[in-house]
């Protein structure tokens, strides 16, 4: 089976985000960034698969900015075949990625696409749905865990209390919410393997895609707000009157009585 | 002389790529497989097995041996990176790690023959087998020619007998290169000719766990670096085949000098690491701990603390990073890395005490990792040769020219 595996790199998860100058972006100089958490899950799906079927084969892409050619490095450390890079501008909206990924999936033809089911930087989820729309493809989100069966994958949601098991045929569209194993570390050996591969890159023209007006546009970011000192009632002697004073802070300071 | 004043020996502080994912690897793994389990491996006095089987998968054990036997091929510096975030995390599992490197994958690379090498090595860096390098003695630890074990040549094998003292990894290891005198008075004392004929007669052996005579002595209870495994090894008539000599019969003394040399930059990496722990808890306490109605953080006596630790760290890491990349380069390092040893270490014992101090009363507590760091600190000036031979072997080289 020939896998596609669709990634986003993003601020790694242990940065702690600032808010840029401009008021409306994350200030990004000299961040650590990673693979999208959702999509080292998927990553680790398919590899799943490969450790199974040596026969699978397992293809990355990015849209994005050249340092997204790290994260692909990256994948290919843990084990992926090989990795496309379609450079883009950070500010490039969800639909013309998506259309962008299909152009990529078109020529790759994989049996099964996998996407994280969000990004960990904007959470807008709005990417695989939208190309499984542009390829008119299935999509199932929520995936746990994929299956090959007779004619088609066996894919597996995780739903409130349990799971849902569908069948779809194939070529088809994966979300990706969790993997059963935690995404496996790029090995040192993988590494050395990954050095040896060459990561093609293709423009959005090349892709006959042509950036859109945004349709959604961030106007403000501002960091939550800064949490308040704790206030401690001094105890001396008089438990009633203390009881009083907390039901009193609780009603007038606190309002939740 | 590999001193900053030749731009020869300058070098480029920017990883590679490779280099740069290594790091990161390793990173990601000794936060979040090795720190949880920092503290119960030191109180256990033991690395799990399945924690030094996960660094195997991952290509630690082998770092700069070529694929060709197994290794991940990639090199010394990249080594140093891997060493100084396990030993962030535990400096028992560091240790565990780079004893097994340093002192038994790097000279079997090095001195192995080829049929040793596929015998041994692929085993050894796939990390399928674990390794131990017995050279100190119950009387001979830095004055290593002095050691007593002996070997004998017994038709097409030799026999040793002796003790070996103070072995990492000794109870774990699979597999141990042990050292041995060749020459039947070469072990006893004289003048100056006969310790250049004590050295002539030592040779290197690798010796099977399960070879009959060969047995696990007792086990230390040590100060710090607890989890890793410390024993004594007891040689009493075990038959060794002569295909197991590495190198010549009399190369064994260069070969522990020159592993030795290789190994202090591990243990210097060892030393950032350990340094490094006491920079960060220290500061993630600092910025916590309230004293006087403000976080400690704000004292001045804190923050000299603080910036102290920082920079003596960068400074022990460069050094690290030089000898690393002079070894890469197959150039000397034999300055290079004694000075890294000798200044990280001296880092490490410091960091370690201001961090307690940092930490108050909390710190003499187990609760807090800042003991543990204090216990684990002091072994880095110690062993694969203590601060005083480290200056020892700094006077030797700059006195040269």
């Amino acid at each position: 089976m020939k896998f596609l595996v669709c990634l986003k790199q993003v601020p790694d998860s242990t940065v702690r985000v600032k808010v840029a100058a401009d008021g409306k972006s994350i200030a990004t100089d000299g961040i650590t960034w990673s693979i999208s958490p959702y999509d080292e899950y998927a990553i680790e799906l398919a590899l799943e698969h490969k450790d199974g079927d040596p026969s699978t084969t397992v293809s990355v892409v990015t849209v994005g900015p050249a340092r997204s050619r790290d994260a692909l490095r990256q994948a290919l450390a843990m084990g992926c075949d090989d990795a496309t890079l379609v450079t883009a501008a950070d500010t490039v909206g969800g639909l013309d990625v998506a259309k962008a990924l299909a152009a990529v999936v078109k020529e790759a033809k994989p049996d099964v696409v996998l996407c994280g089911k969000q990004a960990s930087d904007d959470d807008q989820g709005l990417v695989g749905p939208a190309l499984a729309e542009a390829l008119g493809w299935p999509h199932v989100g929520m995936l746990t865990k994929i299956a090959a069966v007779a004619d088609g994958v066996e894919l597996w949601r995780e739903i409130e209390g349990g799971h849902e098991v569908w069948t779809a045929p194939t070529p088809v569209v994966g979300l990706v919410h969790k993997s059963a194993k935690e995404p496996r570390y790029p090995s040192l050996p993988g590494i050395m393997k990954a050095k040896k591969k060459e990561i093609p890159e293709k423009d959005l023209a090349a892709l006959g895609v042509t950036p859109g007006a945004p349709r959604a546009e961030v106007v403000a970011m501002e960091p939550p707000p800064q949490r308040g000192g704790g206030k401690i009632l001094k105890a001396d002697g008089d438990v009633k009157a203390l009881a009083a004073e907390l039901a009193r802070l609780l009603h007038e300071e606190a309002k939740v009585l | 002389m590999a001193t900053t004043t030749e731009a020869a020996t300058g070098f480029d502080l920017a990883l590679t790529e490779e280099q740069e994912l290594a790091q990161r690897t390793a990173r990601d793994f000794a936060r979040e497989k090795v720190l949880p389990r920092a503290r119960e491996i030191d109180e256990q006095g033991k690395v799990p097995r399945e924690l030094i089987a996960e660094m195997a998968s991952l290509g630690f054990l082998g770092i700069y041996v070529p694929e060709t036997y197994g290794g991940a091929g990639l090199d010394a510096l990249s080594y140093a990176l891997v060493s100084e975030e396990i030993n962030r995390a535990c400096a028992s599992t560091g240790v565990v790690m780079s004893s097994h490197v340093s002192l038994v994958v790097d000279p079997l690379l090095h001195y192995g023959s080829d049929a040793q090498k596929d015998r041994f090595l692929r085993a050894l860096a796939t990390g399928e087998r674990l390794g131990c390098f017995a050279l100190s003695e119950p009387a001979s630890g830095s004055d290593a020619a002095a050691m007593r074990t002996s070997a004998r040549r017994d038709g097409d094998a030799w026999m040793l007998n002796g003790t070996k003292n103070f072995i990492t990894n000794g109870a774990s290891a699979d597999i141990a290169v042990v050292f041995a005198q060749t020459q039947p008075d070469g072990g006893s004392t004289g003048g100056s000719e006969r310790a250049k004929a004590r050295h002539r007669g030592i040779a290197a052996f690798i010796v099977e766990k399960g070879t009959p005579g060969f047995s696990v002595g007792k086990l230390e209870h040590k100060l710090g670096i607890r989890g890793s495994d410390t024993a004594q090894l007891l040689f009493q008539d075990c038959r060794v085949p002569a295909a197991n000599l590495l190198g010549g019969a009399g190369e064994g003394f260069k070969i522990a000098l020159s592993t030795l040399d290789g190994g202090r930059i591990s243990i210097a990496a060892q030393a950032v690491g350990i340094a490094r722990a006491c920079l960060e808890d220290s500061l993630a306490y600092a910025k916590e701990r309230e004293a006087f109605g403000k976080k400690i953080v704000e004292f001045q006596a804190i923050q000299w603390k603080l910036a102290d630790m920082a920079t003596e760290i960068d400074a022990a890491r460069l050094l690290v990073w030089r000898a690393a990349t002079l070894k890469d380069r197959g150039e000397d390092h034999i300055l290079a890395a004694a000075q890294a040893k000798l200044f990280a270490s001296d880092v490490a014992v410091r960091a370690a005490r201001e961090c307690v101090q940092i930490f108050g009363g909390y710190g003499y507590l187990t609760d807090f990792p800042a003991e543990r760091h204090y216990r684990d600190a002091k072994i880095t000036e110690i062993y694969e040769g203590t601060s005083e031979i480290m200056n020892l072997v700094i006077a030797e080289e700059i006195l040269k020219e």
